[in-house]
């Protein structure tokens, strides 16, 4: 169990003082998948380094299965190789002057007291069995493809089966082919280990097909977290939405409101939908729309519901399993998906069916267009 | 490669095939196989002229008579006469090998600890450190001997005369130049920067993570040292190690300056004096014999040397990059540490600096506040009244610029040739070139004396002769631009093509643009070798074709002692704009300041 209490970190650069976390707070349970996503530069590799015990918080508290390892305040700091962690390197950091073997047996042979030679061995032949790498014991680790690397770089992780599974973006060095197969191998493998993990990633695909919890970081601080569906479906704000799955965005103006639900009309008169209004936005208030293309269904005709909104076809890009479809709500970029049977022309008038239960309802600041 | 890139990469068959792999056969038209062929010509003569001469020349006799002078014939008499001496095997060989291992253990350990702590500290003031370090780089080998000379001769040396006036003893001592000590003394101090640069390289080509990588496996910040940073540093460090035995091996003039003096003779100065003997004829055919194994060491050593070097490179390729260097906090070794740094200041750049100016205006006598009012420029003013000095600084200039400009020339040509096209003679360029970084001074000196002097085109003797000799280091250049060529992707060439381009205009427009900042550094580089220069010209000496750093020694030989540190700080003075474009250069490349 892993317990993340205030995180702060910050750096003394010559431009001044950099504040890569600002307060990170997260619990991830024992054996439970939890995912730090997030823009490149928001601070991810900070936090994680500072579990890993490779970098000094400037304020908070960490605690490992109950032992605090890090409190600036209390003057506690465990270093890393007290610490019982596996990590993967972005760089996937394989030691060049020894073999696969000798790689993977490290964590073992540097334990203190050593296990037995034989043991050694064997446990760490197994964790290569585990990567499937146990034909290439011997080989090099000069002479290894990007995949293998990485997959030697988990074995060596988690041979002496730590407590906590440390993953700094494994799968961001891979090209795009492999890079979506050994996601599905490291899922596998990290199930099959049952380790508690934490996994950074920017890649919100990984994120939502690996993870128990999401926390999608912004700037140093954790926007929301919660289970993948969860953040998916109820973004807690814009930047969630807009980071988690290209969504669309349009302003409008809350013209009724029973105190649950109110009605919303769109700019320029395009439409309106019905929609549940969260606390604190009443009639007369502006607000962003936010929903996703796949919910965006398109007709060609009104339907009356009053759900709709007036678009034009703008472009159209044929994909395969589905169109892309791009239309203009006024001068808003709108996309949608489209089935390939649909037929439709660019330049056509639409309208877009909107599911109040799937769009998402936030005060407008000014528009920001993720 | 963000990191300085080093004139002495490896021959790396891999790499080259990789990025031949395209098997692009280029249409280089008439012109382009024309310049191909006259730039391999040049290569082979420039390396391969002088050796040929040098192997024939062992074997041929009497020894007095140049190799094709009418007369000369085929004999062992050279070997003979020199391998059945007894005086080899009991001091020069010896002496030379006391001199290259302790030199290269002062050089190596004094380098390492500096290295470490610009690099992997958290030492302040670290880029100013780093400058001062490298500034002796710049500063010709015979100016530092001679500076030594000046602080530690045994009667007037200032550390002598300081020492003495606390101790009260007698007249002389208690320390003396003239000696062994002194001689490994002043030349491991003075490769210091050079060995310096190329371990703090290698330090910094290291990936931090794969020292967090152990951290986070359990393993003690000592034992990390010992199973990871240290193994995977060590053909990174072994390689400026063996370089290092190599320059100290060929090393002229400290043991001119310094060991001649104390009757202390090691290969490279018994050649010269086979050649400039008290009262015989030189004797060619001697010198030559001396030579052999002495090349064959240097040629021994830069096979190490390669390997060690592509071991290392190996191991940067499958790391990649780190870009969160970890620094050991000193704590309570900072102090040390800057007494080191400082004290290894004090001796290798600032005292060599200041007792060079201060003897060029008041005499070579210690200073007190008396000799203060004895300033003049008196040897400055016969210098600059001298048109010798003027020709000497104008023949520096010439020599040093031209060469540099011919072996950028061809290293462009050779580069282009290994890594663009098919031909067979490839490989063999690649290997010469590489080649030449064994090639002693001294035995380029020797090679080029019998050559020039066999040729019938009359130039011994002229500046022209030294532009040629020196134009044998094609090393520095061809590796430098070839690490620059293969950054660039051969499609760039080819999209000039493809727009029409003819072959020499995509060189020309497409290609040298791209390796301007590698051409520059070649230039630079091979600009202050040549400057530095005292060997070959020392030679090939004439009074046609001398040089600063030879005038600067013929004075200080002559016991004109301020006109020598005159000479010296001139060379300095020359030599500090060019610093000021090197360090723009490198800490440019480097992403320093
Ligand atoms: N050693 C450091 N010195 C100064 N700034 C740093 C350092 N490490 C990280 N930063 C800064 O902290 C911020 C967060 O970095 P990082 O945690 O690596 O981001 P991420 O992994 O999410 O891409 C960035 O703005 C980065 O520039
Ligand atoms: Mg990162």
């Amino acid at each position: 169990m892993l317990k993340v209490e205030g995180l702060e970190r910050s750096y003394a650069t010559p431009d001044g003082l950099v504040q890569a976390v600002k307060g990170v707070s997260f619990e991830i349970p024992s054996g439970s998948f939890y995912t730090l996503l997030g823009p490149s530069g928001c601070g991810k590799t900070t936090t994680l380094r500072c579990v890993a015990g490779l970098e000094q918080p400037t304020a908070g508290r960490i605690t490992i299965d109950g032992t605090v390892v890090a409190q600036p305040d209390e003057d506690i700091f465990v270093p890393a190789y007290k610490r019982d962690i596996g990590m993967v390197f972005q760089s996937y950091a394989i030691w060049p002057h020894m073999n696969v073997l000798e790689n993977v047996s490290y964590p073992l042979v540097v334990r203190k007291p050593r296990p037995p030679r034989d043991e050694i061995k064997d446990r760490a032949m197994e964790a290569l069995r585990l990567v499937g790498m146990d034909a290439l014991a011997n080989r090099s680790a000069t002479k290894l493809s990007g995949g293998q690397q990485q997959r030697v770089a988990f074995a060596r992780a988690i041979v002496r089966n730590p407590k906590i599974l440390l993953l700094d973006e494994p799968l961001s060095n891979l090209d795009a082919k492999l890079r979506e197969q050994m996601r599905y191998e490291l899922q596998e493998l990290v199930a099959r280990v049952a380790i508690t993990t934490l996994y950074v990633t920017h890649d919100q695909s990984e994120a939502l097909a690996m993870s128990d919890t999401i926390a999608v970081i912004s700037e140093g601080l954790i926007s929301q977290a919660g289970p993948p569906r969860a953040v998916y479906d109820r973004p807690a704000n814009e930047f969630v939405a807009g980071f988690l799955g290209g969504a669309n965005f349009l302003t409008a103006t809350v013209t009724e409101d029973d105190g649950n639900n109110g009605l919303a009309v769109f700019d320029g008169g395009a439409g309106s939908v019905r929609v549940a209004l969260p606390a604190g936005i009443h009639t007369g208030d502006r607000v962003n729309i936010v929903f996703r293309p796949e919910d965006a269904a398109l007709h060609f005709a009104a339907n009356g519901t009053g759900n709709q909104v007036h678009a034009s076809i703008s472009r159209l890009s044929f994909q395969g399993g589905l169109t892309e479809c791009h239309l203009k709500v006024g001068a808003t970029l709108v996309r949608s998906m489209l089935h390939p049977s649909v037929e439709a022309k660019v330049g056509t008038e639409a309208w877009i069916d909107l599911n109040p239960a799937r769009c998402t309802v936030y005060p407008a600041r000014e528009t920001s267009r993720l | 490669m963000s990191q300085i890139t080093l004139p002495t990469g490896a021959v790396l068959r891999a790499r080259i095939k990789k990025a031949n792999s395209a098997e692009k056969r280029a249409d280089i038209g008439w012109l382009g196989w024309i310049i191909i062929a006259l730039g391999s010509a040049a290569a082979l003569f420039f390396i391969l002229g002088p050796l040929i001469m040098l192997l024939t020349t062992a074997f041929r006799g009497p020894q007095d008579l140049l190799p094709f002078e009418d007369g000369a014939q085929w004999t062992l008499a050279n070997l003979a006469a020199v391998y059945l001496d007894k005086s080899l095997y009991t001091s020069v060989l010896p002496n030379t090998l006391i001199f290259t291992a302790g030199s290269v253990t002062v050089t190596f350990v004094v380098a390492f600890i500096l290295a470490w702590l610009v690099e992997r500290t958290d030492l302040p003031m670290r880029n100013g450190i780093y400058t001062i370090i490298l500034f002796p780089l710049l500063v010709p080998g015979i100016v530092l001997s001679i500076t030594w000379i000046f602080l530690l001769a045994p009667n007037t040396g200032w550390i002598n005369v300081i020492i003495r006036s606390f101790l009260r003893l007698g007249e002389s001592g208690p320390l003396n130049i003239f000696s062994m000590g002194g001689m490994i003394l002043a030349q491991g101090i003075g490769l210091v920067p050079f060995v310096f640069l190329l371990l703090s390289a290698a330090l910094r080509s290291m990936n931090p993570s794969l020292e967090e990588a152990s951290n986070a496996s359990g393993a003690s910040p000592f034992t990390t040292i010992r199973k990871v940073t240290l193994p995977v540093l060590l053909p990174g460090l072994l390689a400026p190690l063996i370089l290092a035995t190599l320059i100290t091996l060929e090393q002229f003039e400290t043991p001119l300056v310094i060991g001649f003096p104390a009757r202390i003779n090691v290969f490279s100065t018994r050649i010269f004096f086979e050649l400039n003997p008290d009262t015989d004829l030189p004797a060619y055919g001697r010198a030559a014999a001396v030579a052999l194994p002495f090349l064959i060491c240097g040629i021994a050593l830069l096979m190490i040397y390669n390997h060690l070097i592509r071991r290392a490179e190996s191991f940067v390729t499958v790391t990649g990059k780190g870009f969160r260097p970890m620094r050991f906090p000193l704590g309570r070794w900072r102090i040390p540490a800057i007494a080191f740094v400082a004290v290894y200041a004090l001796f290798g750049a600032v005292l060599p600096g200041f007792v060079l100016v201060w003897a060029s205006l008041f005499g070579y006598a210690l200073p007190t506040f008396d000799t203060l009012s004895t300033i003049s420029f008196a040897g400055y003013i016969d210098l600059f009244n001298n048109p010798k000095f003027w020709l000497a600084a104008r023949n520096t200039f010439i020599v040093a610029g031209a060469s540099a400009i011919i072996v950028t020339s061809i290293g462009v040509i050779l580069a282009w040739t290994i890594l663009r096209t098919q031909l067979a003679v490839r490989w063999l360029l690649d290997f010469i070139s590489f080649l030449s970084l064994g090639i002693p001074a001294v035995i380029a000196g020797l090679a080029s004396m019998l050559l020039y002097l066999s040729l019938p085109i009359g130039i011994y003797g002229t500046v022209l002769v030294l532009v040629l000799a020196y134009s044998y280091r094609m090393a520095v250049s061809t590796r430098l631009t070839r690490a620059a060529l293969m950054q660039v992707h051969a499609e760039l060439e080819e999209a000039s093509a493809a727009s029409g381009a003819q072959w020499f205009t995509t060189i020309r427009r497409v290609v040298l643009p791209l390796l301007t900042p590698s051409l520059v550094a070649s230039f630079t580089l091979l600009f202050i070798i040549g400057f530095r220069e005292f060997t070959i010209p020392t030679i090939l000496q004439s009074p046609d074709n001398s040089v600063l750093s030879v005038m600067m020694w013929q004075a200080f030989q002559a016991g004109k002692t301020t006109q020598a540190a005159a000479v010296g700080t001139m060379i300095v003075l020359f030599v500090i704009p060019i610093i000021f474009g090197l360090r723009r250069l490198v800490l440019a490349r480097d992403g320093r300041d």
